[in-house]
């Protein structure tokens, strides 16, 4: 589903990006996950095509990135860090938009708004101001969008970010729903939720791919020398510990 | 297509649903009411010339106040990302968000057709300088536009896109003055470039050709640089 080759990306002489490659296969759910400024954004946003990268390759679905991003985005639902929204338009307004600039044809409209509402869980609302809601509704408003023209690829940036724990509950399940039709890729920094959803993960520390495993051998690999069962919180801190000594070294 | 009017609504609802339109309809309408009498009282004459010039006057600070926010509050609030991740192309963005505005401005010029029906009530208007004064002002009124557009994609403060557009059109509106100190090819380029002279003969009955193009081709040079100032692609 997606092969991204070599991929680096620089802002300025800043390399946010050093030769990321990595392969996602169709059906899969990935948890993105690094610290704040690790480059997950970056990566999302390349995947996405909003950003070209300076070099390498991206194909998702057989299309190229570069060169045929218009295809590429028809395929894509995507959620950006922080929602994207326009606040002075009802919610149901603003999914007909999304519904409309996204190709959902006008007879089906009606109902695909309907269901993505339910889906969401956000019916209540569907005539409020989007500018009045709380951080929670318009996440998940966030979500509707991204999923309205039933995209194959499913690009979620910090989906879970602001939402309650019952909340957080529903978007996990709403995600975990859609796993056999599509394929998700997902960051958080409440790893774990990431326990929860995905199958596999990708570690990124400054720019670069440092684990590429499904879960289950990240633990397990992990879990051997320490004679107990990690969790991946620990996981995480301790990769991060091991390279800052690296790269003093 | 259908996308290019999807989002002109969406802009045209835009204005609508904020104070904005409203204060600039009424403004402009008012002032523009205020303009038409003063000129009847003083002209005694049955023609709206000297209307059409303080019509452009007043869109020279105007329209820099409707285009601000096109794009630099996209920009601002990362809804600039929704739009280009989803299966429109660029040229679309550009064309539907200037269709928006476009309308919301054909809505003012519509308003003040009364002034026609008024002049032509108490007397006898030439009909044809008239209606190639409507057709002058609204191409100008397209022009600004694009200016306005243009300068909106640079920056995601909307000051600094509608100060940026008040340079343009300031410098565009003025450069007539600047005739008199110059000679030569060069007093006519900058006669050519300044809006000045092309309004004023289509406010007269005239339309030429230099005229037209000189709006049209304003018009699309301001949408192309538009369509490639919002294109991450550039600075890779």
């Amino acid at each position: 589903m997606i092969l991204a080759q070599n991929v680096t990306k620089y802002f300025g002489r800043f390399q946010a990006l050093k030769d990321v490659s990595f392969e996602i296969k169709k059906g899969e759910i990935v948890g993105f996950l690094g610290r704040n400024g690790a480059g997950k954004t970056t990566l999302m946003r390349i995947l996405t095509s909003y950003l070209p990268a300076s070099s390498g390759k991206v194909v998702i679905g057989g299309d190229d990135v570069e060169k045929n991003s218009l295809a590429i985005r028809k395929k894509i639902g995507y959620l950006p860090e922080t929602p994207p929204l326009y606040s002075n338009m009802t919610v149901n307004d603003y999914l007909k938009f999304a519904a409309e600039i996204k190709d959902v044809p006008a007879r089906e409209r009606r109902n695909r708004i309907n269901e993505v509402l339910e889906e969401c869980n956000i019916g209540e609302v569907r005539d409020k101001i989007i500018g009045v809601l709380s951080r929670g509704y318009k996440q998940r408003v966030g979500i509707a969008q991204a999923i309205i023209n039933k995209p194959e690829l499913l690009i979620l940036d910090e989906p879970t970010s602001g939402l309650d724990p019952i909340q957080n509950l529903q978007i996990r399940k709403l995600i975990k729903n859609l796993e056999y039709e599509r394929t998700v890729i997902l960051s958080t920094h409440i790893l774990s939720e990431i326990e929860q959803i995905a199958h596999r993960v990708l570690i990124i520390r400054s720019g670069r791919i440092i684990v590429d495993k499904s879960l289950d051998m990240l633990l397990k690999d992990y879990s051997d020398d320490q004679c107990a069962e990690s969790t991946l919180e620990e996981v995480f801190v301790k990769l991060h510990s091991e390279t800052s000594e690296e790269n003093n070294e | 297509m259908n996308k290019v009017f999807a989002i002109a609504k969406k802009e045209l609802t835009a204005y609508f649903k904020s104070p904005i339109a409203y204060i600039v309809l009424i403004l402009t309408i008012s002032v523009f009411n205020v303009f038409f009498y003063m000129i009847i009282d003083q002209n005694r004459e049955a023609s709206l010339r000297d209307v059409f010039k303080v019509m452009e006057f007043m869109f020279v600070f105007l329209i820099p106040l409707l285009t601000m926010k096109i794009f630099s509050e996209e920009k601002l609030t990362g809804t600039i990302e929704f739009l280009m991740t989803s299966p429109i192309t660029n040229t679309a963005i550009v064309l539907g968000k200037y269709l928006g505005s476009l309308i919301f401005f054909t809505l003012i010029i519509i308003m003040t057709v009364t002034y026609y029906f008024i002049i032509e009530y108490f007397g006898q208007p030439d009909r044809m300088s008239i209606l190639t004064g409507f057709l002058g002002i609204w191409l100008e009124g397209s022009f600004f536009l694009a200016i306005g557009i243009l300068t909106s994609s640079w920056t995601r403060n909307q000051i600094i896109a509608a100060i940026s557009s008040y340079a343009i059109l300031f410098l565009l509106y003025f450069s007539i003055s600047f005739t008199n100190s110059l000679s030569g090819p060069m007093e006519a380029v900058v006669r050519y470039a300044g809006t000045w002279s092309h309004l004023g003969n289509f406010t007269v009955g005239l339309i030429t050709v230099a005229d037209v193009v000189y709006y049209l081709s304003g018009i699309i040079f301001c949408l192309i640089l538009t369509r490639f100032g919002i294109e991450n692609r550039l600075w890779r």
